[in-house]
């Protein structure tokens, strides 16, 4: 794959590292010569200086050929911009794009951005997983289908607890992927299959329909 | 000072015969070798292996102009293709791999907005050559 | 957005012309600009973001324009009016050419003050 990186910071540098690792062709813009000039003394020709945002500048990198193009500048507009160009301007497949402002997802997503990746979120996302007390739990988002897929905990004060899973009010939307007990193996769920204090539920649900589902899951 | 293994980087000027002709005269005396490579510089708008034919045609050409100075100094030269984004990197690549003992390049006075101006690749290899490098200037 | 010289301007010639005019900047030591005869509202914030763009009654306006320096700030400023607040009117200044040319084929209305600018001198040079 041939993957152009915008921004030469902490993040566009371990970035590039990383995916030259695993055999892409990868090109960094950066605007600074003097970024520019530490990366090539040790990467090689692998950083090229201008402007990501400069429509000329994405035509002489070869844009029109690039599967990938990642906007990791520090400022939300630069990293909007860019990405819009290489979609509209160079039909780059796929454009992704580091946001600082969490609230700038929507507006990303509804310009056309495939992928916004939100620090803030994602470190929400960790502190989340890690407080096990958390009765939902969202693990992944599909972005494309409008969906994501979350983890629900049983806990034994849940009204839930011996009722099985034909019982449940679950929005419509919403699909039981996977039980794990406390003890014992995995299993998928059946109609007949029995809550018991402890359960994992790993759920696919829209975004929307997250809470309706805790609440279904957990009686409250 | 003895060269054994001498790197002649060409694109075909004037400066780059007189170069190759003095490489292997340098090499002669102490029965070195002589490569003469001529680089290929692939834009980022196509891939690294993309096969440019009027360019590879082009150092073919210059390359066989190299072989048949060697010859008249009454010297082999070995010659070489290469394909690289940027013509200093591959240069020193092509040095270390080969482990020259000498890198001798032909210049050609060049002005670049009105002033003397050396270009990209020859301070490049100046600064990271891993052996001792000659400038012919013509 | 973007109280500057244009943007200053701009919000006294409305102001005058009995409009009502917000102008937002980031530095309110722009706003010296605007003349002691404003009777338009001056706001401090960051017009690339929504509460900041709410606050200035972005939702109750018919027009926007963007004027900052930055022409990535403008563009994304003119996109949150467009796309997300359905301001019926909005403008935005994108001084690189290419740029401008690109956005305004994505249906934003855009100046190219380098173009426009070029374009008068040719035409003061050679007419």
């Amino acid at each position: 794959m041939y993957i152009i990186i915008v921004g030469g910071g902490r993040l566009g540098y371990n970035l590039l590292k990383a995916l030259l690792n695993e055999g892409h062709e990868v090109l960094l813009l950066e605007k600074d010569a003097r970024i520019c000039r530490t990366i090539i003394e040790e990467m090689g020709s692998v950083c090229y200086r201008g402007d990501g945002c400069e429509a000329a500048i994405l035509d002489e990198v070869g844009t029109g050929r690039a599967d990938m193009m990642v906007a990791v500048t520090g400022d939300d507009e630069d990293n909007l911009v860019a990405c819009q160009v290489a979609k509209h301007k160079h039909n780059v497949p796929r454009t992704i794009a580091r946001i600082r402002n969490p609230q700038n997802a929507a507006l990303f997503k509804k310009l056309g951005i495939d992928v916004t990746v939100s620090t803030t979120d994602l470190i929400l996302e960790t502190i989340e997983r890690e407080v096990p007390t958390h009765p939902l739990t969202q693990l992944m988002a599909l972005d494309e289908k409008g969906l994501v897929i979350v983890d629900v905990k049983i806990s034994p004060e849940s009204a839930t607890v011996g009722k099985t899973v034909k019982d449940l009010s679950l929005p419509k939307e919403s699909k039981l992927a996977l039980v794990i007990p406390n003890q014992g193996n995995a299993h998928v769920p059946a109609a007949n299959t029995v809550l018991r204090a402890g359960d994992q539920i790993i759920a696919v649900t829209s975004p929307e329909s997250k809470e309706a589902l805790q609440i279904a899951l957990r009686g409250v | 000072m003895e060269f054994k293994r001498i790197l002649v980087p060409v694109v075909g000027t004037e400066a780059d015969e007189e170069a190759m002709k003095l490489a292997c005269r340098l090499a002669k005396r102490d029965k070195g070798k002589v490569w003469a490579v001529s680089i290929v510089a692939i834009k980022r708008t196509l891939p690294l292996d993309a096969e440019i034919d009027s360019e590879i045609q082009n150092a073919e050409d210059v390359l066989d102009r190299m072989e048949r100075i060697a010859e008249e100094e009454d010297y082999e030269a070995e010659t070489d293709v290469l394909q690289a984004r940027e013509v200093g990197p591959a240069i020193i690549d092509e040095a270390v791999e080969r482990g020259v003992d000498l890198i001798l390049m032909g210049i050609k006075y060049k002005r670049r907005f009105g002033q003397f101006n050396l270009g990209n690749v020859v301070p490049y290899v100046l600064k990271n050559a891993p052996c001792p490098v000659i400038l012919y200037q013509q | 957005m973007g109280c500057g010289r244009v943007g200053a301007r701009l919000a006294s010639l409305l102001d005058e012309d009995g409009h009502e005019v917000t102008v937002l900047d980031n530095d309110t030591y722009s706003f010296r600009r605007l003349p002691s005869s404003f009777g338009g509202t001056a706001l401090f914030g960051n017009g690339i973001n929504e509460e900041a763009l709410k606050k200035a009654g972005i939702e109750e306006a018919d027009v926007f324009v963007a004027l900052t320096q930055g022409d990535n700030r403008n563009v994304m400023s003119c996109q949150i009016a467009k796309h997300i607040f359905n301001v019926p009117r909005v403008m935005c200044r994108i001084y690189d050419p290419l740029r401008e040319e690109m956005y305004s084929a994505l249906g934003l209305e855009t100046i190219s003050p380098t173009k426009v600018f070029a374009q008068l001198l040719r035409e003061k040079l050679e007419g």
